[in-house]
């Protein structure tokens, strides 16, 4: 009897809870204290808005601006091969590489669809490739084997790596017919560029921005996972591996590799874009507007209003984050500008800040993603 | 009633026929829906290396031919459904789905286990005595009804995992943090007419303790006739809400269906009657009397299933350390949705030549064997053997493996879960607990 009294009393409790539940799918939660999702920064639509409206798009805009200078330069040059358009051109490549990190690390959506990373920078670069290519105008620069011999890192060999001085590298694309091949190459080279990123604009400017910003979801194909995926991607692999990893020798045998620092032939700009790049990182996280400088919806507060948080200190894990990056800047900041030549005089240095890196690349690849609920598996799972 | 009574005490054979389909047809789609998606290339072709099961190390997926496997497994599970050499089908069904769930743990499910669990117990059931091709054909197996406790065995396999799955939710973080719902559902305020709900704080508490119950009354509420109309309509609503929500695939199908075995023989019957007079059937004349009689002393082997069912779960009892942080008993106990644990594994290899490197894992396995690997004690051992291997190949000489480890479980920070300092290339995989495991420092009370 008391098992059938039992029964009784749970099938009312049921009833119940199911009465409760109902009721509660039903109403609109009015007469509750809480705020709405959009007060308390759980909206996605809001995030995704901010980001690609107040950061990506004028980033993108930025970058535009300073690689279409650089390509105007690379005209004259290529018009004019003297010293004076030489340093012209080499001062504004500086600029617009410094101005793609920040960039850079949007690589999700149309940029990672025409995979604007590979072909803009991946270092050291190919100088057997490149020269090989100049020989040869119908090369296939669409390809992986090739991402090595374009870009950035192609254009600071051709720029910075032919000679030691600036006389020795005009004379190289003034010399008698093989001189008009290589200014050809250059040539091709920003045009290539000056492709691929019209592309990744125009598309961000017309179908993309509302993709973004509608898949709110969070499964694997949403904006959010694929965004969060590039992100924490990009600074594993980019940021920490790319820039101090690998040229330090932290990730393999402990040999130092100085020639694969980024920009290894100009040197003096190397900390400049690693700094650069953890900015513009940080920045993205915080949701800083390109324009404004101010912060609005973004990971940050969305962490935060998911209340995100080190359950013994209480501490905020955005807070903790953000800890977390200032600790590596903080790394960063006695490195001399030539990172060529900390690896091979300060190596301890390089690997200090690989080594906060990593402490990053956990929180935002674990306790970020966790937190989030982002989920980078594709098939079924039952959460165990 | 006494034992001896109840083991006498029989039923129509309807219920159990009527399982027969719907188990057969639900397996089968299954086959099909994982064969569609890609799943037989990118979970059993595309990766080099398998994690496999203590003692199951011989299970190796058959290359090319695993589709052949596949086809083997989804026919027999049409032929069931069809009741058409039943004997041979149900055990090649049990056979084949089982070798397929054993060739790697990245992709174990608790439901797949279940269903392997049921296609045992129908190697022994009579589930072909009625309306099937094969009593169609051959009279002498044909019979009305068959013992009770052959029907009840369903029941009560259903009954532990359900149970079961709610005892393990009797802990801590369930109840009184709602993780891992606190951050499942909030992931999913985006869906249309339900999703604001998932803003509010205390939605994932109810959402909890509700599961909770449920998981620990369904059992008895589908048993007991007065409640079990209701209790199935909750059935069907906990499970079109857990469908919605997580990405569970075929398991809240399966169990909707297979909970209709609660129900009575009459009703089964009418489900029979109508099949029979859409399809055009023709009629089934069953002998008189025609009682079927279970092999003497098969009672005792079920006996010995269950008792080994209701133990088993509870092995985690014999480990020392936080069961959700070492998961030394995990598997195989019903334990479902009850962590959200991610995990980052950094492997360095060390030669005593003075080679060393630093994996990286994407060469080595698949985005899913990654995050599996790397949250699991136990596969995280069985991958350092394999870059043991790998690296020794390489000519790093007697390799020594050690993982920078980091985890996260239900909303707490991240912290390291294998001691760094230890060569797992020295340790060995056993039932004893692995001392390298570092410890939780915190306490999930509860089952």
């Amino acid at each position: 009897m008391a098992f059938i009294n039992m029964v009784c009393y749970m099938k009312k409790y049921l009833l119940i809870v199911l009465t409760g539940l109902i009721w509660a799918c039903g109403s609109n939660g009015t007469g509750t204290e809480e705020p709405t999702p959009q007060e308390d920064g759980k909206d996605r639509k809001a995030v995704l808005s901010h980001l690609a409206d107040q950061v990506i798009i004028p980033a993108y805009v930025n970058f535009k601006i300073k690689f279409d200078a650089m390509q105007a330069k690379s005209e004259a040059f290529i018009n004019q091969p003297n010293t004076n358009n030489l340093a012209a051109f080499r001062s504004a490549w500086t600029e617009a590489y410094i101005e793609w990190q920040k960039v850079e690390l949007f690589d999700f959506g149309p940029a990672e669809k025409q995979t604007i990373r590979n072909f803009y920078n991946i270092y050291p670069a190919n100088e057997s490739g490149i020269l090989a290519n100049i020989n040869d105008p119908s090369s296939n620069l669409e390809v992986p084997a090739s991402y090595a011999q374009q870009g950035f890192p192609a254009l600071d060999f051709l720029l910075n790596g032919l000679a030691k001085t600036d006389e020795e590298i005009v004379a190289y694309y003034i010399a008698p017919t093989e001189g008009a091949k290589r200014l050809a190459y250059v040539k091709r080279l920003t045009g290539r560029m000056a492709t691929l990123l019209d592309k990744v604009i125009s598309e961000w400017n017309s179908t993309y921005r509302e993709t973004y910003i509608s898949k709110t979801g969070l499964d694997i194909s949403s904006s959010t996972s694929l965004m969060i995926n590039g992100f924490v991607l990009h600074y594993e692999r980019f940021i920490r591996s790319g820039k101090f990893g690998i040229p330090s020798g932290a990730m393999l045998n402990g040999v130092i590799a100085p020639d694969k620092v980024e920009a290894f032939y100009k040197k003096d700009i190397s900390l400049a874009l690693a700094k650069t790049a953890h900015q513009a990182y940080v920045d993205f996280f915080n949701g800083k507007a390109v324009k404004t400088g101010v912060e609005g919806p973004s990971i940050k507060t969305y962490l935060d209003a998911l209340k995100a948080k080190d359950s013994s200190t209480g501490k905020n894990l955005s807070e903790m984050i953000n800890a977390q990056f200032e600790s590596t800047k903080v790394k960063l900041d006695p490195l001399r500008p030539n990172l060529y030549e900390e690896v091979k005089s300060n190596n301890q240095a390089m690997v200090a800040v690989y080594t906060e890196m990593q402490k990053t690349v956990r929180m935002l690849k674990v306790d970020m993603t966790s937190a989030m609920s982002i989920t980078i598996t594709y098939t079924d799972n039952d959460g165990d | 009633m006494g034992i001896k009574q109840y083991l006498q005490k029989t039923n129509s054979a309807a219920p159990l026929a009527v399982f027969r389909i719907c188990f057969g047809f639900m397996l089968f789609a299954s086959m099909i829906r994982f064969w569609s998606k890609g799943w037989i290339e990118t979970l059993y072709l595309m990766p080099t290396y398998f994690f496999t099961f203590y003692g199951f190390e011989w299970v190796k997926p058959w290359g090319e031919y695993t589709y052949a496997l596949f086809f083997i497994c989804a026919l027999s599970a049409f032929l069931v459904a069809l009741g058409l050499f039943y004997r041979v089908a149900s055990i090649s069904l049990f056979l084949s789905f089982s070798y397929i769930e054993l060739i790697d743990k990245s992709t174990y499910l608790n439901h797949y286990y279940f269903i392997s669990l049921l296609c045992l117990m129908m190697v022994f059931l009579p589930a072909q005595v009625y309306f099937s091709i094969d009593s169609y054909r051959d009279k002498q197996i044909r019979a009305q009804f068959i013992p009770q406790w052959n029907i009840d065995s369903i029941k009560l396999m259903m009954a532990i995992l359900y149970f079961y799955a709610g005892l393990a939710k009797v802990n801590s973080d369930w109840l009184f943090h709602a993780q891992p719902l606190s951050i499942w559902l909030p992931a999913r305020n985006d869906m249309p007419i339900i999703g604001f709900l998932f803003n509010y704080a205390w939605i994932p508490y109810l959402f909890s303790w509700f599961g909770c119950l449920y998981d620990l009354s369904i059992p008895f509420l589908l048993w007991n006739k007065m409640s079990r109309a209701w209790a199935y309509m909750a059935v069907i609503v906990f499970h079109v809400l857990t469908a919605l929500l997580f990405p569970i695939g075929m398991f809240p199908h399966i169990m909707m269906v297979a909970a209709l075995i609660f129900f009575s023989a009459d009703f089964h019957q009418k489900v029979i009657n109508r099949l029979v007079s859409i399809l055009g059937l023709p009629k089934e004349t069953p002998p008189i009397a025609s009682t079927y009689q279970s092999p003497p002393l098969l009672h005792w082997g079920f006996v010995l299933f269950f008792v080994f069912q209701l133990l088993f779960p509870f092995r985690y009892l014999a480990y020392p350390g936080e069961l959700f942080w070492t998961e030394e008993g995990y598997r195989f106990s019903w334990r479902v949705m009850l962590m959200e644990k991610a995990g980052y594994a950094q492997f360095t290899v060390k030669g005593t030549n003075g080679l060393q490197a630093v994996v990286n894992n994407n060469l080595h396995l698949s985005t899913l064997q990654e995050k599996m690997m790397s949250t699991q004690p136990d596969m995280i051992l069985q991958y350092a053997h394999y870059l043991r291997e790998y690296y020794a190949n390489q000519g790093f000489s007697s390799p020594k493996v050690y993982v920078d480890s980091y985890v996260a479980l239900n909303g707490r920070l991240g912290k390291p879960l294998i001691n760094p300092q230890t060569d797992l290339a020295k340790e060995q995989d056993s039932f004893t607990h692995k001392t390298w495991i570092l410890p939780f420092n915190d306490t999930i009370k509860g089952f």
